[in-house]
């Protein structure tokens, strides 16, 4: 039976490396708070 | 709550709790029972991340808040992403390679004993707390479908969440949460659509949409500098940033979800989709409270929504004229509403000056008679700081939701409940146990032995946080409350961890004073300043690093000249 502790790594199944991931969030971030800024002064 | 909604509550907690106890069969050693033998895929590690946080309180405190006080909330939550790209970076591939089974654990191996037993016991506390008030949130739905007394539903509650706790361990905890998430996202949608369709005929979308914005309860984001404001762009961004690197990087009932994961890529890709799902579902969540208020400005709601404390004042001489100057304003707002829309419609600049001024001075007397309602029910032995935040939804659902959606929401509102609190207290066992039991009591145990303080450590943990649970009444509005006692603990912890990560010359020592200094700096600006509470995470955390860094110049021990 293996070590249930062995510890493994992988690439993410997207975009190819960790840190394009990341990028890839923070840019996500920026849309939605630009999307929230612009629904506020829309209907505010 | 009719036969149906009763079957449908009673079908769904079963088919829950059945098939989390089911996918939790083999969790006979300390390994499954606390890290799921390391067999986790990301999605279901993923749905438990989201639904350990979100409980019950997602709905019934989130949706009041945006009702009261529009939808600034989801502020709190643009630090989380930025949270878990730090933590996927950083975090999650140090805890998997130090093969620890709690986050404290690690901190031995990079400080000392005594740093990771002060972290141990400083979660204790923190989590402790937080679980009582988890338990609370589902003894409030009792209390107003049912009637049922508070303190008996909670004791309820909290020996059922004991018994599935103890015998299922984490991997029974994390597969009915995903059963939960997926019951909660569905819930979700229903409840939106059944709103609109509630709305008025002469009301559309787009109108409801105005009329919610015009009160001011669609203002997502706020970019005021202001230290006292709880809920800014820039509070959300970086106190929100520090709180949730704390709460997903130290807290241990966050911590144990990902360790259980096959691999550093599952653990990342969990916290990832929590990254760019969470802000989403919580404006999800919150525009569903703006759209309660729109509902209600046609629908003349009660002065305040906890029918019990309403029963109460309404034998006071004083409550009449509240509730006269209540159904006044009402009907001025209900009149200005429509006003206000036939101006925007006609695209008439003047009249929607007017019609929006006339709007919102009848909406400020409303406000004026709701808080001197809340004012009475302290005045007649209440308490001091009424909120009837959390009773807004669930007066809403129960009233106006079809026959078998009132179950589902209440079902989902239990189910959330159940699985958070036992994943919170889960983690208090395992802390327990490994940072606590053995390592300082009993040292060379048998696997079956740790298995069963384990189970013994669920039990203790729950009865303490029922205990804790009868103070949920004096914190007001439940999630803010949950927050609250979070940033009073997360902070010195989030230091500490900055100090093993990023500061290699800090030795076990200097961490330790540093978390002392840094939560002294906490209770001192809780107390001592008016300064909003998602800044104590930032001060706490700076404190811990200062200090530190100034003991071990001072000290400018050998292993500094290495």
């Amino acid at each position: 039976m293996p070590d249930i502790r062995d510890v493994r790594d992988e690439p993410p199944p997207f975009l190819g490396t960790w840190p394009r991931v990341y990028w890839a969030v923070i840019i996500y971030l920026g849309v939605i708070i630009l999307a929230c800024y612009g629904f506020t002064r829309a209907l505010e | 709550m009719t036969g149906l909604d009763w079957a449908v509550l009673f079908t769904t907690l079963t088919v829950i709790v059945g098939y989390g106890l089911y996918r939790s069969r083999g969790s006979d050693t300390v390994d499954r029972f606390l890290l799921a033998g390391k067999s986790m895929p990301w999605y279901a590690m993923a749905l438990s991340i989201m639904a350990t946080q979100a409980s019950a309180v997602t709905f019934i405190s989130t949706t009041g808040q945006a009702y009261a006080d529009g939808m600034r909330f989801v502020q709190f939550y643009f630090g989380l992403p930025i949270a878990m790209v730090v933590l996927c970076a950083t975090v999650v591939p140090v805890f998997h390679r130090a093969k620890v089974f709690t986050a404290y654990e690690y901190l031995e191996q990079r400080f000392d004993a005594k740093t990771r037993a002060l972290a141990s016991i400083i979660f204790l506390c923190q989590r402790g707390l937080s679980a009582g008030l988890t338990l609370y949130a589902p003894a409030i739905v009792l209390s107003v479908i049912l009637g049922w007394p508070e303190r008996a539903t909670i004791l309820l509650m909290g020996v059922t969440v004991i018994t599935y706790t103890t015998l299922g361990g984490v991997k029974a905890v994390t597969w009915s949460d995903v059963q939960q998430m997926i019951i909660i996202f569905i819930g979700l949608v229903i409840a939106l659509i059944t709103l609109v369709h509630l709305m008025p005929s002469a009301i559309s979308f787009p109108d409801a949409l105005y009329l919610a914005g015009a009160a001011g309860r669609l203002n997502a984001v706020t970019t005021d500098v202001d230290w006292n404001d709880q809920f800014t762009l820039w509070s959300g961004l970086i106190g929100g940033t520090f709180l949730f690197l704390s709460y997903f990087g130290c807290d241990q009932s966050q911590v144990q979800r990902y360790l259980t994961g096959k691999s550093i890529a599952q653990s990342r890709l969990s916290l990832i989709f929590n990254a760019v799902a969470k802000i989403p579902m919580q404006f999800f969540i919150l525009f569903i409270g703006a759209m309660v208020f729109v509902f209600y400005l046609f629908v003349q709601p009660p002065v305040l929504f906890e029918q019990a404390e309403l029963d109460r004042i309404q034998t006071s001489g004083a409550f009449r004229p509240v509730a006269e100057q209540y159904s006044q304003a009402f009907e001025r707002r209900r009149q200005a509403a429509l006003n206000l829309l036939e101006a925007h419609h006609a695209q008439s600049a003047a009249g929607v000056r007017q019609q929006t001024e006339a709007y919102r001075s009848a909406q400020h007397d409303i406000d004026g008679a709701r808080e001197q309602a809340a004012r009475l029910v302290g005045s007649s032995g209440g308490d001091q700081d009424y909120s009837d935040t959390n009773y807004i939804f669930l007066s809403f659902v129960t009233k106006y939701l079809p026959v078998g959606l009132v179950g589902l929401i209440i079902a989902v509102i239990f189910a959330a409940t159940m699985s958070a609190s036992a994943g919170e207290i889960n983690s208090l066992a395992t802390v327990t146990m490994v940072d606590l039991y053995k390592r300082y009591f009993h040292k060379q145990g048998s696997d079956h032995h740790y298995l069963m303080a384990s189970r013994w450590c669920t039990i203790f943990w729950g009865a303490y946080a029922i205990v804790f649970a009868g103070w949920g009444r004096t914190l007001g509005s439940l999630i803010v409350a949950v927050n609250k006692v979070g940033s009073l603990f997360y902070g010195s912890l989030l230091g500490v961890f900055v100090l093993a990560f990023f500061f290699r010359r800090v030795r076990g020592t200097a961490a330790f004073f540093g978390m002392l200094a840094g939560e002294a700096a906490i209770f001192a600006t809780r107390f001592f300043t008016g300064i909003s509470f998602l800044w104590y995470n930032v001060i706490g955390c700076a404190m811990v690093v200062a200090t530190a860094l100034v003991i071990t110049h001072i000290k400018a021990s050998p292993v500094i000249s290495e």
